[in-house]
């Protein structure tokens, strides 16, 4: 669905290199800190900028021949950016009615409702969430095949960014071989709606796993320093000093589980992990 | 590109307003001015500038970076850049050349045969400036592309002036040049102009496609 290999690009303090992949029927997520290279990734896979090295394949074409209606199979939130907020809800129907020739127009109106999207105000009247709300019903309402989505549930209480992740998960189940791209500071939708998720770091890819895997195999070591001295450290991934002695990041929790009984192994979570990787050394 | 057209008359719409107060003061000059050329003119040019409104529109609050992601091209942007200021600005433009006609015979002031004849000297002349202000536009934006335009007349007006100083010295007869515009007659006149105009605007086109494709959201 979505390849991206060694895409380059540079800014004064920053440069991306980045290589992912989505394949169909999967939801693959994009994590990383503020600044890491979230969305110059998604710009780079979107073509908003020029790429200084490396290819973006999107549904099996090079994006400098992705045209227009190839577009139409892609469904596009950026957290930055969205319709004018000149333009109010009644006004964007026809746009996109417009623009993509499978626009479902009731689909998108019974959504609507559903979410309390105000027709005649002014999006840039509308609350963080409400604009949030609007951006995914539009990239859901016209039969994309790819969703690419930067920040999708920023500005949203927790009920609504379970309705809007529903949406996803039901987007997913409407037809077959559709795929998502998503980016998240909160852990905790990328952890129940991914199938795996890339970890991108000072413009560098520093891991990649399936999101099972990463919730059931790595693990959160907590260990004094005699402890730390004895343990085995092949399948440590990274250690970070703290008062009581070290924490250490593992993807081989059940090794230690059952080989040092005594110390203290906890689950592994997303936002251990990112901490973990990050500023751990 | 239909959709986009869309967007712009929607934007366009949101301000009624607007519209309807240069509708009155159309209605105005028409029963009070006496010189009809200045209402198509001022008409003309303030509809040519709506295209210039929605590309700042376009790039408020970041927009651009969500409208480039939607199914268009930047190709198709531009070309509907020119195409709504052309619509808008002729749409003011025939509005306006109406309106004067109208007044104009009712006032018994300007026969509307004269009142045509100057509508037609202006469409080029408001083609020229949609040619010459949209690149501007979409290479500074909004705020800079205003600058830009300002310093840009600023440098033509010096250029021609400094020109008119140095034409003995070159021996270029710019006099002669003019006359013999005026000795063309109205049709060779508006001919020359439409196709300058047209020359132009596909110069600018090509222009402001180079400028957009280079641009990063």
């Amino acid at each position: 669905m979505l390849k991206i290999e060694h895409v380059r690009k540079s800014y004064d303090n920053f440069s991306l290199d980045c290589s992912m992949e989505v394949k169909p029927g999967c939801v693959t997520g994009l994590i990383g800190k503020n600044g890491a290279g979230k969305s110059t990734t998604f710009k780079a896979i979107l073509g908003l900028i020029h790429i200084e090295g490396g290819n973006v394949t999107i549904l099996g074409k090079d994006i400098n021949e992705f045209s227009a209606k190839d577009r139409q199979e892609v469904g596009v939130v950026l957290s930055d950016s969205g319709f004018s907020g000149y333009l109010t809800v009644r006004d964007v129907i026809p746009v996109l009615a417009n623009l993509y020739g499978t626009f479902e127009k009731e689909f998108f109106l019974k959504q609507a409702e559903r979410f309390g999207l105000p027709m005649n105000k002014k999006i840039m009247e509308f609350s963080t969430g409400m604009k949030a709300k609007l951006k995914v019903l539009a990239a859901i309402s016209h039969k994309a095949k790819l969703l690419i989505l930067d920040e999708p549930t920023v500005g949203l209480d927790v009920v609504a960014r379970d309705e809007l992740l529903d949406l996803l998960r039901e987007f997913m189940e409407g037809e077959e071989g559709r795929a998502i791209l998503i980016s998240s500071h909160i852990s905790g939708d990328l952890e129940s709606l991914c199938d795996d998720i890339y970890m991108v770091h000072e413009g560098k890819i520093i891991l990649h796993e399936d999101t099972d895997v990463l919730l059931g195999q790595y693990g959160v070591i907590k260990v004094n320093n005699s402890q730390y001295a004895s343990l085995d450290k092949q399948y440590l991934l990274r250690r970070i000093k703290e008062s009581f002695g070290y924490r250490c990041l593992t993807n081989q929790k059940q090794y230690y589980l059952e080989n040092y009984p005594q110390i203290v192994v906890e689950n592994g979570t997303v936002d251990e992990v990112i901490t973990m990787m990050v500023r751990g050394e | 590109m239909k959709g986009l057209l869309i967007k712009d008359l929607r934007l366009m719409a949101a301000q009624k307003k607007f519209f309807l107060s240069l509708v009155l003061v159309t209605v105005l000059l028409v029963i009070m001015a006496q010189d009809a050329s200045f209402i198509i003119c001022y008409m003309s040019f303030i509809g040519a500038q709506f295209s210039l409104s929605t590309i700042s529109y376009d790039e408020f609050d970041n927009g651009n970076a969500f409208l480039f992601s939607l199914p268009i091209t930047r190709k198709g942007y531009v070309v509907e850049k020119y195409g709504f200021g052309l619509l808008m600005g002729g749409g003011c433009w025939l509005f306006s050349m109406l309106a004067a006609m109208v007044g104009g015979e009712i006032r018994k002031l300007v026969p509307a045969n004269d009142t045509l004849m100057v509508a037609i000297l202006i469409l080029p002349i408001m083609l020229l400036v949609v040619a010459v202000m949209l690149p501007f536009q979409l290479k500074f934006g909004g705020e800079k592309g205003r600058i830009a335009i300002f310093v840009i007349v600023g440098v033509v007006a010096a250029a021609i002036f400094v020109g008119l100083k140095m034409e003995e010295a070159l021996g270029i007869n710019f006099n002669g040049f003019l006359s013999g515009l005026q000795e063309l007659g109205f049709g060779a006149l508006v001919t020359v102009l439409a196709v300058a105009a047209i020359v132009v605007l596909l110069i600018s086109g090509r222009v402001s496609m180079v400028i957009l494709e280079k641009k990063e959201f």
